[in-house]
C-alpha cells in the first residue's frame, strides 16, 4: 500500500502582484520502508513540499493538490483538528540547520522529553517521570551519542552541530514515526559525520521499516542512500524513478545536467579538465519562464516547450519533457 | 616553475584566559610547512577545528604567526608590508551575498578597492573595472548594480571580480565553493579552471568537499588538529594515504 501519494500538489503564493506559482503540479509517492531522494537547487521549492506534506507553512502559502491521502485516508478532506493528529503520529521531520531549530533556552533533557509522546510509556502514572527519562537515555544511545550525561544538561550552543543534529533525530523518532523527512540533513556538517549520519537513516529505515524522504541540493550525496528519486527544478517535477535506472540512463536534460556536473559520475573525466555545466542561472520567483521553466536553458530546447509538458510514464520512470534524451518514441 | 608561496613550520598558538591568573592555550597549527608554484592548486582538506580558517588568516595577514616564516616569491612576509602583500593574495569568502555590502554599487566597491591600493588614476580604475567586469563574463551595466539585484550565480562572479581586480598572483578560497548549487558550482569550477589556464593564477582551495578537490586540485595538505597529516600530489595521498584519518576522510567521501 502507498504510504503517501500526492498528485498534483501546488504552492502557491499571494503577492501583491498576483499568484506565484512555487511549486507547479509535483506528485510524489512513496511506499512504505521506502527511502527516496527528493534533489533540486535552492528555490526548486523541495522544502516548501516537505513543509506542505508537515502542514507547517503559514497562511500566505495556499496549497492545493488533486489527492492527497496518508495511507489510503484522504487528508485534504479531513477536518483541521483530524489532519494535525494523523500528521503528529505518523510522521516526523528533521528541519535545515539543527542547532538553530534547537530551543536556545532549554536543555537537552527538556526538549528531547517533551518530544516523548505520553502513549509509549508503559507504567503508572507515578512512574511516568522515571520512565520519560529512561526512555530520553535510550533515544541517545540509539543514535550513537554514548556520553548521554553530560549531552543531556548541554543547551544546543555547547554542542556541534553534529551531535544537534543527532538529537534533532533522536527527537523524531521518540514517536516512532512511520515518516521521516530529512531536510538538508547534512549541509551543515564533516563529510566523516555526513557518512555516519546516513548510515544511521539507513538503519532505521531497515529495522523498523521507517519510510525515509531525503531531501538534497546533492545529487551525488544522496543517490548512493536512497531506492527512488525525484528531481525538481523550479517548482516542477522534471524526472522521479528508481534511483538507478535514473543515474544510468536520465530521460530530462536538465537530471543529465546535473549527472555530469559532478565528478565522481565521471569515472573517466581527466582531472582540472571543464566540467559540463547547463548556460545562465536558476530564474527567480517572480520571473519565472512560462512553460517548461528550464526552457531559456535547456540545450535541445523547441518551440514546443513554451507549453509545460505532461508528466509521462515508461515503466517506472517518470519525466516531463517534450523532447527526452532517448528512449522514447515519437508520439 | 619558480615557488610562489613557500610556507615553512608555521605554529599558531591561541591563549585564552580562564581565570584571574590561569591561561589556557589552544594549539591551532603546528609545524606546518608547504609551498605552492604559480599555476596549481593546494587544497587544504580537514574538519572544523582543523585550523584551515587560522592558517588562511596567517596567510592573508589577519593574524600574526608565533613561529615561522611565510615567503612570498621568495621574500619573507611582514606584517608591515601588507599593503604590498594584498595585491599577491586576494581571498574569497564563503558567502557571496554576504560578504559584500548591500548598501554599495558594484563599481563604487570595486573602485574602493583600486583607490585604496593602487596609485592609478579615476579614468584608469573605471578602464580597469570594466575590463575586469568583462574578463568575468559580467557586463559595463552591472558597475551600476547593487548586490541584491544579482542572482546567486553573478554574486559570486562579482566576488571573484572584486578579487580579481588587483591581478592577484594567489587566489584563496575558503568553503566558496561548497554551498552552491551542483550547476552553478560546476559553472563556477570552469571559470576558475579557465583562470588558471589563461592567466597562471594559483589557488589555495580550503574546503572539505573532497569529491571536488580530487578534480581542481594538484596538491593536498590534510590537517588535523593543527597538525598536518598528509602532504603530496592529489592522487598519491588519494591512492595511498599515510594517516588513518586520512583514509577515513576519503573513505567517507568517496564509497
Amino acid at each position: 500500500m502507498l504510504l503517501l501519494d500526492i498528485k498534483n500538489l501546488t504552492i502557491e503564493l499571494k503577492t501583491p502582484d498576483g499568484m506565484i506559482r512555487a511549486v507547479d503540479r509535483v506528485s510524489l509517492s512513496l511506499r512504505e520502508g521506502e527511502t527516496r531522494g527528493l534533489v533540486g537547487e535552492s528555490g526548486s521549492g523541495k522544502s516548501l513540499i516537505a513543509k506542505a506534506i508537515v502542514g507547517v507553512l503559514n497562511k500566505r502559502w495556499q496549497v492545493t493538490a488533486d489527492r492527497f491521502s496518508w495511507r489510503g485516508q484522504d487528508l485534504m478532506n479531513l477536518p483541521y483538528e483530524q489532519q494535525r493528529k494523523i500528521i503528529g503520529r505518523d510522521i516526523a521531520m528533521i528541519y535545515q540547520e539543527p542547532s538553530r531549530s534547537l530551543d536556545p533556552t532549554a536543555a537537552i533533557l527538556d526538549q528531547l522529553e517533551e518530544a516523548i509522546p505520553d502513549n509509549l510509556l508503559d507504567g503508572p502514572w507515578w512512574k511516568r517521570s522515571y520512565l520519560r527519562r529512561r526512555k530520553a537515555i535510550a533515544l541517545l544511545h540509539k543514535v550513537g551519542i554514548r556520553d548521554h550525561q553530560a549531552v543531556l544538561q548541554s543547551y544546543p550552543y555547547q554542542l556541534s552541530e553534529g551531535i544537534c543534529q543527532k538529537i534533532m533525530i533522536a527527537m523524531a523518532i521518540a514517536k516512532n514515526p512511520k515518516l521521516l523527512i530529512a531536510d538538508e540533513p547534512t549541509t551543515a556538517l564533516e563529510s566523516t559525520t555526513q557518512a555516519q549520519l546516513f548510515r544511521l537513516l539507513a538503519s532505521f529505515n531497515q529495522l523498523k521499516g521507517m519510510s525515509v524522504l531525503l531531501i538534497s541540493h546533492e545529487l551525488e550525496s544522496i543517490a548512493r542512500y536512497t531506492q527512488s528519486l525525484s528531481v525538481l527544478y523550479c517548482g516542477q517535477l522534471v524526472e522521479a524513478g528508481e534511483t538507478a535506472a535514473i543515474l544510468k540512463q536520465p530521460f530530462h536534460p536538465y537530471t543529465h545536467a546535473l549527472i555530469k556536473s559532478v565528478p565522481e559520475f565521471q569515472p573517466d573525466l581527466l582531472a582540472k579538465t571543464p566540467l559540463y555545466a547547463l548556460p545562465g542561472s536558476i530564474p527567480v520567483l517572480q520571473h519565472l519562464p512560462i512553460g517548461c521553466r528550464l526552457g531559456p536553458r535547456c540545450p535541445n530546447a523547441r518551440k514546443e516547450c513554451v507549453k509545460t509538458p505532461a508528466l509521462e510514464r515508461l515503466q517506472n520512470h517518470y519525466f516531463s519533457c517534450h523532447f527526452p534524451l532517448t528512449g522514447k518514441t515519437e508520439s | 616553475m619558480s615557488l610562489l608561496l613557500e610556507v615553512k613550520h608555521l605554529s599558531k598558538t591561541y591563549r585564552k584566559q580562564t581565570g584571574l591568573f590561569r591561561q589556557r592555550s589552544v594549539t591551532a597549527l603546528d609545524n606546518i610547512s608547504f609551498s605552492l608554484a604559480a599555476g596549481k592548486t593546494l587544497a587544504i582538506v580537514g574538519e572544523t577545528g582543523s585550523g584551515k580558517s587560522t592558517l588562511a588568516k596567517l596567510l592573508v595577514g589577519i593574524e600574526k604567526p608565533d613561529q615561522g616564516d611565510i615567503f612570498l616569491g621568495g621574500t619573507a612576509v611582514k606584517i608591515s608590508n601588507y599593503r604590498q602583500y594584498n595585491h599577491v593574495i586576494r581571498f574569497i569568502f564563503q558567502d557571496a551575498a554576504k560578504s559584500l555590502n548591500p548598501h554599495q554599487k558594484i563599481g563604487q566597491m570595486l573602485d574602493d578597492v583600486l583607490h585604496f591600493s593602487t596609485i592609478l588614476d579615476p579614468q584608469q580604475r573605471k578602464q580597469k573595472i570594466k575590463h575586469t567586469l568583462k574578463q568575468l563574463g559580467l557586463l559595463d551595466e552591472h558597475a551600476d548594480y547593487y548586490p541584491h539585484m544579482f542572482s546567486g550565480g553573478q554574486l559570486q562572479r562579482v566576488a571573484l571580480a572584486r578579487a580579481l581586480i588587483l591581478d592577484p598572483k594567489l587566489l584563496i578560497l575558503d568553503e566558496a565553493l561548497t554551498a552552491l548549487d551542483p550547476t552553478l558550482r560546476a559553472q563556477m569550477v570552469n571559470l576558475l579552471l579557465q583562470l588558471q589556464q589563461s592567466s597562471g593564477l594559483a589557488y589555495l582551495l580550503i574546503t572539505n568537499h573532497l569529491r571536488l578537490v580530487k578534480h581542481i586540485a594538484d596538491d593536498l595538505l590534510v590537517l588535523h588538529q593543527g597538525k598536518p597529516l598528509d602532504y603530496g600530489t592529489t592522487a598519491s595521498v588519494f591512492a595511498n594515504p599515510a594517516h588513518d584519518y586520512t583514509r577515513k576522510l576519503i573513505n567517507s567521501a568517496l564509497t
